[in-house]
């Protein structure tokens, strides 16, 4: 294999190990909470298949391929982070020392859930989510 | 997914810390109710179907969901006994959760106060 080639393969390995990483870790909040590592790890693959094209003499595909492949990786990657991912900072209703506003919702047997009868029990960790789709 | 197991990450410890944990989403309560078997968590899920609640909040992320609709912002609040706001963190980037350390160590401080 020349070295092209072999850089062309490890640029590939780079970036699914980036994304592949990413994803195994979600429970680790440092992973987690860094997203930009994996645009890291595709910005790193995409420079090796630079490298890749740069050294190819007689076989090129393969260089050219891995550019093509880890730099939509990149553009794709560093867009979801950057871009999609972004939540607008708009104010909260409420801020520290207020009272939280009271709701009632169903739970997961339908049952309704008031907030304000947690007063004077225990302190109340409230997590909204995206939910999943 | 990537959501569930953020929540995982970051509640399994503070559960246990005497705590009442309250996720709130969009979602179905059945889904909330498997989810929370699937990851033996204790805390409760409930339905916020038309996102009254985040809206109440100001915590809806106008148009923000995949098709376009409108989702909640990802969002921990803490309250203490009283239920008053002590700590609370928004999200910027919906991948990202506080670190489960700023809200174990908020939520200890509020156990151990009298009550």
């Amino acid at each position: 294999m020349t070295t092209s080639t072999w850089l062309a393969a490890l640029s590939a390995l780079v970036a699914i190990g980036a994304a592949s990483a990413y994803v195994l870790l979600l429970g680790v909040a440092m992973v987690r909470n860094h997203p930009e590592g994996y645009v890291i790890g595709f910005a790193l693959a995409t420079g090796l298949a630079v490298l890749a094209v740069a050294r190819a003499r007689a076989r090129r595909w393969p260089a050219w391929l891995a550019l093509g492949f880890t730099s939509l990786v990149l553009i794709g990657g560093a867009w979801f982070n950057f871009v999609g991912a972004r939540v607008p900072d708009t104010p909260t209703t409420f801020k520290v020392g207020d009272p939280a506003p009271d709701f009632t919702l169903p739970d997961a047997s339908g049952r309704p859930v008031t907030l304000a009868d947690y007063r004077g029990q225990k302190p109340v960790v409230l997590v909204f989510y995206r939910g999943y789709w | 997914m990537s959501e569930l197991q953020g929540l995982g990450a970051q509640l399994s410890e503070a559960e246990q810390a005497g705590v009442e944990i309250i996720a709130i989403s969009p979602d179905p309560n059945e889904r909330g109710q498997q989810l929370a078997e699937g990851l033996r968590l204790r805390y409760r899920f409930l339905a916020d179907g038309d996102l009254a609640v985040a809206r109440r909040y100001g915590l809806v992320h106008a148009r923000g969901g995949p098709d376009g609709q409108d989702v909640p912002r990802p969002a921990t609040v803490v309250l203490d006994r009283d239920g008053i706001v002590r700590w609370f963190s928004v999200a910027r980037n919906f991948q990202v959760r506080p670190a489960p350390g700023d809200v174990l160590r908020v939520v200890r401080s509020l156990r151990d106060e009298k009550g």
